[in-house]
């Protein structure tokens, strides 16, 4: 869904695990960022209804991008700079 | 086991974009040492995200992004206490200063503050039609914040709908990327620029922001992205996330196949914090927002409170800068300093930006009918999946008021509390009753501004017992 | 033709009293405050509570234990009628203590008030210590010492409850009128007259059913204004999977998954506003409580003012001065939402109020009130 322009300069990059897998992003990312980039919008969460839902606003308005790192729920993916060696799981339960 | 430990600071600033990183550096300048409490990781705020170390270049962003690293830099080499990634879950008066409860990696904090600024900024509206909570529709700033962010742009070119300066900016900023979006669909009317010849002296102000969007324009048209104008009505499908966007134009309706719908229908004044503050907010026509009350000329919202920024009021980034700087004059001429002269230059030029704003206010103007209009199925309240026909069967039974509608059907209730769509709810009752938004009014908003966890809270400093 | 009911109120005890007298076919008006107003039906926690209730005043306690008996009629007929669903159920309750003398001084008061009244005999509850509670409350915490549990007490969603009220009031033609407080009340010989910044509305006879409201409009009608504003402060979680936990009034679980925790008492006037001390306690109680909650987001606090009557007891009282005006006072809404839209509603029709609840009048306060 989106990609990174070849002119983007260059930056760090840390390893997260995303569902068990590991990946390397680049250390400017968001975890929301990340996901978008690395899986696209579909999937990103299931909401307490049932839907399908992910992020809208991507600055802490929307709550959509809720996500579980480092085993804590519901943390706002878009708050959170991505970090070396970070566990993130989606939340994929509706209630 | 919690201590009580009250932390104090004489100045404290909520929000480091533009106008919280002009009055903390103005402050500094003068010998304060502001702390500023910032959600965000580094200063910037949206405006100038990511700017002290940008991803993308001034040929795909343009030079207003650039600008702001000036700020950023100042800020940076000032003395000043900047507490990134803190979360100010309470804000209450007392007496002559606020009391903050600040949650920072994971560990709570109170505060103390005499002289207090209030920048949160701005958030875009939420903007109710038809799949909007589809996975694959974001707003243009999210899209804007994945590109100053990382770089990262549409894989295939993207729609883009809605109205306002920040609708043309994506769409020429991913024209200079390299990704032209495939549709810009802009609400506004072609006749909505007669309003140009009716406020001469406005354009004349507004001129800059003009041209500057007239030459977006003129790209986009040479780059051949399909621009139209006058859209009525929209509508997201898709089976678990976005594969099409349907519109009305001109009686007809049409359809294009997209995984990516951006849109924007303009920004207004966060609000949760002033809100939470207590301060009264008032309904402004020109602006379709509600704004908080503050003195015009000091920018004071009460005894050792002052608002800068977009947070009171959508004025862009220079404003909000110059804000920012006002607030900071304020406090120190509270102090004793003399700042006549250098108040009186910057009230000048802000005056004249805000006659230019109100320019851009109706060219940008957002279709008051339209949430009314929309189909019953539209959700509302996002967050607890409130529907419009929900709405309207608890307004027809009798809620008739922001409060009681959320008693009856849960909207306002979920994580966002009322962010996205209390304009919505207040907007819905004004028109079911025929009363204007400021009889209707708005949710009550409370603590905790940020969620937080039971245990952050349990664990957090007690307060000293009154 | 005037209306029978004039209702100044339009919370879960006016519209209670509406929707019984609409369904015994009286025409009525409810004239409700404004959405800002201090509207203790949106500050409850959705208790319907038999336990511990009545103390010093045992025919409250009887009141109490047949409204919960008939709760589940009442609240079938309200989701029969109106399709909404009240999230009602009544699989017991448990009062927490946290220490042998709080645990102590709890068995004590019921000991006491169960033995009061022979139809009293009937309630049942029984102190269990932490052991014994985990079964109906899994995951209780470690420093909780028992609780009074009883099989009589349930919950409900309180403003679900509040939209059927509203929707079958609604359907059997109550005309409800929104933002249209009584400035003035007369009473003329053939009935009462109220003036509104909305218009003037004339009935036969009038219940004030106006919460805190009462204070102002009670006295001129020779009822009883005596009632004051009590605090609650209230935490709300996120949504969070049920933990099949049952009902206490310092926590419980709602239907949709957020926990309320609340339970809190303070005479602060008409200040509906929380306090950072308090819900601080409330937070380190729910943790204390369930320890799982640690992780639980909390996404909203409220105040709200309860109504509260000299001794805590409801006041259902027949102007002596004005027949035909009726006040209606109590904290316990929710709980009384049965018997109020029932046998209290059909009391009030047949001007039966002092004779069938003559022990819940004003009267039993003012020494010098006599008509």
């Amino acid at each position: 869904m989106f990609k990174q322009l070849d002119s983007a300069a260059s930056t760090g990059e840390v390893t997260i695990w995303l569902e068990g897998h590991s990946h390397r992003v680049p250390n400017t990312f968001s975890v929301a960022a990340a996901l978008l980039w690395l899986e696209g919008a579909a999937g990103y969460r299931r909401h307490v209804d049932g839907s399908n839902r992910a992020p809208l606003c991507m600055m802490g308005v929307c709550h959509e991008c809720l996500i579980t790192v480092d085993g804590e729920p519901n943390r706002q993916g878009c708050l959170v700079p991505v970090a070396e060696g970070m566990r993130i799981e989606r939340q994929w339960r509706a209630l | 086991m919690s201590e009580t430990r009250m932390r104090h600071a004489e100045v404290a600033i909520i929000g480091a974009g533009p106008a919280g990183m002009a009055a903390a550096s103005r402050l500094a300048e003068a010998g304060e040492r502001p702390v500023v409490f910032d959600l965000a990781q580094s200063p910037g705020g949206q405006i100038y995200r990511q700017l002290a170390a940008p991803q993308v270049g001034e040929a795909v962003m343009g030079a207003d992004y650039l600008r702001g690293q000036a700020l950023l830099t100042r800020f940076a080499h000032s003395r000043i206490d900047y507490r990134p990634g803190s979360r100010v879950w309470w804000a209450q008066r007392e007496g002559q200063g606020t009391t903050l409860g600040v949650l920072a990696s994971g560990k709570g904090e109170l505060w103390q503050v005499r002289q207090l600024v209030v920048a949160g900024g701005a958030m875009e509206r939420g903007w109710p039609f038809p799949g909007w909570q589809l996975p694959g529709v974001m707003q243009a700033g999210a899209g804007q914040i994945l590109l100053k962010q990382g770089a990262l742009v549409p894989e295939a070119p993207p729609v883009l709908v809605g109205t306002g300066p920040l609708l043309y900016l994506l769409a020429w900023q991913y024209l200079r990327a390299g990704c032209p979006p495939r549709l810009v669909l802009d609400a506004a009317p072609r006749s909505r620029y007669s309003a140009l010849l009716r406020q001469p002296l406005g354009t004349w102000h507004a001129r800059h922001y003009l041209l500057k969007g007239l030459r977006m324009l003129v790209a986009l048209r040479r780059a051949g992205v399909t621009v139209k104008q006058g859209f009525d009505a929209l509508e997201a499908e898709g089976e678990g996330h976005l594969e099409a966007v349907s519109y009305r134009l001109a009686g007809r309706w049409q359809r294009v196949e997209t995984p990516l719908l951006l849109t924007h229908f303009g920004v207004v004044p966060e609000p949760q914090l002033g809100r939470g503050l207590g301060l009264g907010f008032a309904w402004h026509a020109g602006q379709q927002a509600f704004v908080p009350e503050r003195d015009v000329d000091s920018l004071a919202a009460g005894p050792g409170l002052w608002l800068a920024g977009d947070g009171a009021g959508i004025g862009g980034a220079i404003n909000a800068e110059r804000e920012g700087h006002l607030a900071g004059l304020s406090i120190l001429e509270a102090q004793g300093e003399r700042v006549g002269e250098e108040r009186a230059s910057l009230r000048c030029a802000r005056a004249r930006d805000l006659d230019a704003r109100k320019l851009l206010d109706a060219l940008f103007r957002v279709p008051e009918g339209w949430l009314a209009a929309q189909p019953e199925k539209t959700l509302v309240c996002r967050c607890e999946s409130v529907s419009l026909g929900e709405i309207n069967a608890a307004m027809g039974q009798g809620a008739a008021g922001p409060g009681q509608l959320k008693a009856f059907t849960r909207c306002g209730m979920g994580p966002c509390q009322g962010r996205l769509c209390g304009e919505s709810v207040s907007r819905l009752l004004a028109s079911h009753q025929g009363a204007s938004m400021n009889t209707v009014g708005y949710y009550r908003v409370r603590p905790p501004l940020h969620s937080i966890t039971l245990g952050e809270l349990a664990a957090s400093p007690a307060p000293p017992s009154s | 033709m005037p209306q029978d009911f004039l209702i100044i109120g339009g919370g879960v005890v006016g519209m209670a009293a509406a929707y019984g007298l609409a369904r015994r076919g009286r025409r009525v008006t409810v004239l409700d405050g404004h959405d800002g107003s201090l509207r203790a039906s949106r500050g409850n926690a959705g208790l319907v509570w038999v336990q511990g209730k009545g103390s010093g005043m045992p025919r409250y306690a009887e009141l109490s234990l047949h409204s919960s008996e008939t709760w589940p009629e009442f609240a079938e007929e309200l989701t029969a009628r109106t399709g909404i669903d009240l999230e009602y159920e009544r699989r017991g309750g448990v009062d927490l203590c946290f220490d042998a003398e709080q645990a102590e001084a709890l068995q004590a008061e019921y000991r006491a008030l169960y033995a009061s009244m022979p139809t009293l005999g009937a309630v049942r509850w029984s102190y269990l210590d932490r052991e014994a509670l985990l079964e109906h409350l899994p995951g209780l915490g470690e420093r909780v010492h028992g609780g009074t549990w009883s099989p009589h007490d349930g919950h409900c969603n309180p403003l679900s409850l509040l939209r059927a009220l509203y929707a079958a009031c609604q359907a059997l033609g109550v005309d409800y009128r929104p933002a249209t407080p009584a400035s003035e009340i007369e009473a003329t010989g053939a009935g009462f007259t109220v003036r509104t910044p909305g218009g003037t509305f004339t009935s036969e006879r009038l219940i004030l059913a106006a919460g805190l409201g009462g204070r102002q409009l009670a006295p001129a009608l020779g009822l009883s204004g005596r009632v004051r504003p009590v605090r609650g402060q209230v935490l709300v979680t996120e949504r969070l999977p049920q933990g099949g936990r049952l009902p206490s009034p310092q926590i419980r679980q709602t239907a949709s998954g957020g926990y309320l925790i609340g339970d809190v008492l303070e005479e602060v006037g008409d200040d509906t506003g929380v306090t950072l001390e308090t819900i601080h306690q409330l937070g380190e109680r729910a943790v204390q409580i369930y320890p799982d909650l640690a992780r639980a987001r909390l996404v909203r606090t409220w105040g709200a003012l309860r109504v509260m009557t000299p001794d805590g007891n409801p006041v259902y009282e027949a102007s002596r001065r004005f027949p035909g005006a009726y006040n209606l006072s109590c904290h316990s809404g929710i709980t009384l939402a049965a018997f109020h839209a029932e046998e209290l509603a059909a009391a009030i029709d047949n001007d039966r109020l002092e004779t069938a609840y003559g022990d819940f009048s004003g009267a039993r306060f003012d020494v010098q009130a006599t008509g």
